[in-house]
């Protein structure tokens, strides 16, 4: 094998905890002193409908609300099926979102603001979310389970190498990836929503992925150059892969920007909660399966080597 | 080891029924009587997209009875209920939300503006039916008492009979197998019938002629084309609402995209430009072998379109959402690794100073178990989602029973389809990033002009 680079594993594994580590801390504090903005779906809330006539639009539209709600919302534009009824609405998170002096107040503003378009409320509901609670249940029990079966067929197929343990580390890298997502999201204030779901599913199967191609190395180089220590195997494994990781990564995360730029140019401002956390997924799922999961899983047995 | 060469014909076979499955696949195949389109084969277009990027419809349901009281538990077995229902109609991308404090289910489900075949009327009274399944001795329901409801089936299932033709086998509990032995014996001795009723209307009338049926099974039947069999077996399925639910026909609404409204056309371009410049970068870099990727991700992206859309007669089509775009994204990308893996492969193979031959043919060989096991985890991960949150019946859901039934019906659409998607995507990524790739690559390497290394990232003068 060619391999003109050389990486020492065990240095890009400090390099890159410390990295991750500041991620988090930052994520979480964002998350903790400024909030985390959870869509309708997630905490319920409340949905005021107003009908109107002629013409308004929606930026108007959002922009008179804003001058009377000093909270996070959406509007959607509606029409009804039957008649001819124009319709907006807005969208509440959050609980108690729907107090009458609120809704008094927005029925002033817009009602003002378009005098000539025949405002009224048209519907209001407080909703519960539509996520329910035994979804997070099942979401958990999927993850576990996944994270199972991934532990027994990496087990199964890199028995050579020591599987389980392989499994175990490839998950360590993964739980920094999703953390990675959610700290964008904490620090970019970017609603959580259901765009934030397939990130987080996206990124699980992309990062699984990346670190076998790593493992996949080191069986291989276990089979042809077995004298080689595992920490020399991981750094040759590394090398190795590491041409294919950049390649890979470097064209899904530009793939991935070409999509947001394209959306942002268009005002599709819709797709930043899905765009913008799925690229620092992608870039953290290449770093941390180069080096996180296999730099601790030497560590690992090294350490179970010496007892 | 000197492996079989491929013919250099091989190569544009494989060019040509890839391009002719994604011309199909996107454009469809379709013709034009007069002013009617007639469409013979599927194509993008007839994509149903979800809410989140074309719209669709608002319907609030209110429960059709009064002066009962209505539990919070009510409102939230009706919303699993609706879930389920919904799934089973193939729409996968809804929202379900439930006003406790005025006894209102508002749903909300997509509608492509000039969609034919899809009724949105039809599909909300079809979800709001209560779906009682009641079953009567005697020619109607004039006896008052049902002997047993649909509570006591475990599992309908749609069937071919000989006699009979489509018919819902029903599997019944000790409780509804004891009450049918009994009503079915009645029958025989006294020569009468016996009545099933699906929400107050008479789904089928029949003798017991051949005796009390005792096995805890019963069939339906009474002239059922397929669809309405398999509509029937899944509504039983499904369970029944605690109370039917009516909506108030001008509270239905058209909704616009919650993407926005322009979300669909700029995704499209957003896409193929992204698409564009992923075949560009590996065209640069890997030159002829470039060039087969691209092939083979335009294969694989048709395919999984192909299966969406419901191109292949046997697939039903199916909503898109964001989600289930993302599991394209995330197919496509295992996609272009598995051909950056084998590319680079091959590099270190001219490296070595191999022939074009012999690095072909290595690199592949030695990307092979990379690829695969990287792709067969990435199938376990969407396994596991479409059995956890899809409908409970699905042949995958079944293998994970016995750990999700722990958890009620919490089924979530946005969530299968990505599953769905991203499985779909694999499966065709081994076919086409894979098979087809391997075989295209060996092949166009045996034309003359192609037999530089330095065309697949090899040395100038390897």
């Amino acid at each position: 094998m060619a391999n003109k680079i050389n990486v020492n594993n065990k240095k890009m594994l400090k390099i890159c905890l410390i990295v991750y580590a500041v991620v988090i801390i930052t994520g979480i504090l964002f998350s903790i002193f400024m909030g985390l903005k959870l869509d309708i779906n997630f905490s319920g809330g409340a949905r005021i409908t107003y009908s109107y006539t002629g013409d308004i639009k929606q930026a108007d539209f959002t922009s008179a609300v804003k001058t009377a709600l000093d909270k996070n919302f959406t509007v959607s534009k509606n029409e009804s099926l039957a008649g001819n009824t124009k319709t907006y609405t807005i969208n509440l998170s959050g609980k108690n979102a729907l107090s009458t002096e609120i809704q008094e107040n927005i029925t002033k503003a817009l009602s003002e603001k378009f005098a000539d378009n025949n405002i009224e409320l048209y519907d209001s509901n407080s909703v519960s979310s539509s996520v329910a609670g035994s979804f997070f249940a099942k979401s958990m029990v999927a993850m576990v389970l996944t994270a199972l079966l991934v532990v027994i067929y990496v087990g199964i197929r890199f028995k050579n190498i020591g599987g389980i343990s392989a499994a175990l580390t490839a998950l360590c890298a993964l739980i920094l990836d999703l953390a990675v997502t959610f700290c964008t999201c904490a620090i970019f204030r970017l609603q959580i929503d259901s765009n934030y779901m397939a990130v987080v599913l996206t990124i699980l199967g992309y990062s699984l992925n990346d670190t076998i191609v790593v493992y996949d190395r080191v069986r291989e180089n276990k089979k042809y150059y077995p004298q080689l220590s595992l920490n020399d195997n991981m750094n040759k494994s590394i090398s190795g892969v590491l041409t294919r990781n950049i390649v890979t990564s470097v064209t899904t995360v530009i793939a991935v920007i070409t999509i947001i730029v394209v959306a942002e140019i268009y005002g599709l401002t819709t797709l930043r909660t899905f765009g913008i956390p799925m690229a620092f997924g992608l870039v953290s799922g290449c770093f941390s399966s180069l080096f996180v999961a296999g730099p601790l899983w030497v560590l690992w047995k090294e350490r179970k080597n010496a007892d | 080891m000197k492996s079989k060469r491929v013919g250099k014909p091989v190569f544009f076979v494989i060019f040509i029924l890839i391009l002719a499955l994604t011309y199909t696949a996107f454009f469809g195949i379709s013709d034009y009587y007069g002013d009617k389109k007639k469409t013979y084969i599927k194509g993008a277009e007839d994509i149903r997209w979800g809410i989140d990027i074309s719209g669709g419809v608002e319907a609030v349901f209110s429960p059709d009875i009064k002066d009962v009281k209505i539990t919070s538990d009510d409102m939230a077995s009706a919303k699993a209920i609706i879930e389920t229902r919904l799934v089973n109609l193939n729409i996968t991308d809804y929202e379900v939300y439930t006003d406790n404090a005025n006894n209102q289910v508002i749903v909300r489900f997509p509608r492509t503006a000039g969609d034919d075949d899809f009724d949105p009327q039809a599909a909300i009274q079809e979800l709001g039916a209560s779906a009682q399944l009641e079953f009567y001795e005697g020619d109607d329901n004039s006896s008052g008492k049902p002997f047993m409801t649909g509570e006591v089936v475990k599992k309908a299932v749609a069937n071919y009979d000989e006699e009979h033709g489509y018919v819902v086998s029903l599997e019944l509990n000790s409780k509804g197998a004891d009450a049918f032995a009994v009503a079915t014996s009645n029958a025989y001795t006294n020569g009468t019938n016996i009545s099933i009723y699906m929400d107050e209307t008479n789904i089928s009338t029949a003798s017991c002629s051949n005796g009390a049926i005792t096995g805890g099974s019963a069939i339906i039947y009474g002239n059922f084309t397929q669809d309405a069999a398999i509509d029937l077996a899944n509504k039983i399925n499904a369970g029944s609402l605690p109370f039917a639910l009516t909506v108030d026909d001008s509270k239905l609404q058209i909704i616009s995209p919650s993407l926005g409204s322009d979300a669909l056309r700029v995704m499209v371009i957003a896409g193929s430009i992204a698409f564009g410049i992923v075949c560009l970068l590996m065209l640069v870099r890997y030159r002829v072998h470039g060039f087969v990727t691209c092939i083979a991700l335009l294969g694989q992206l048709a395919g999984t379109i192909a299966c969406i859309s419901g191109y292949f007669p046997n697939v039903s089509s199916f909503t898109l959402t964001v989600p289930g775009i993302a599991g394209i994204i995330l197919s496509i990308g295992v996609g272009v690794d598995c051909n950056v893996i084998a590319a680079e492969r091959i590099r270190d193979e001219f490296a070595k100073g191999k022939t074009i031959d012999g690095a072909i043919d290595s690199g592949f060989k030695n990307s092979l178990s990379a690829i695969i096991d990287g792709n067969v985890t990435i199938v376990i991960v969407s396994l596991v989602l479409m059995g956890a949150f899809g409908t409970p019946d699905s042949l995958i859901a079944k293998v994970f029973s016995p750990i999700m039934s722990l958890f009620g019906s919490s089924i979530t659409g946005a969530i299968y389809s990505f599953g769905y998607t991203l499985l779909i995507g694999v499966i065709f990524n081994l076919i086409m990033g894979v098979l087809a790739s391997k075989y295209m690559l060996k092949s166009i390497s045996q034309l003359k002009f192609l037999r530089k290394p330095a065309l697949y990232g090899g040395k100038k003068n390897g």
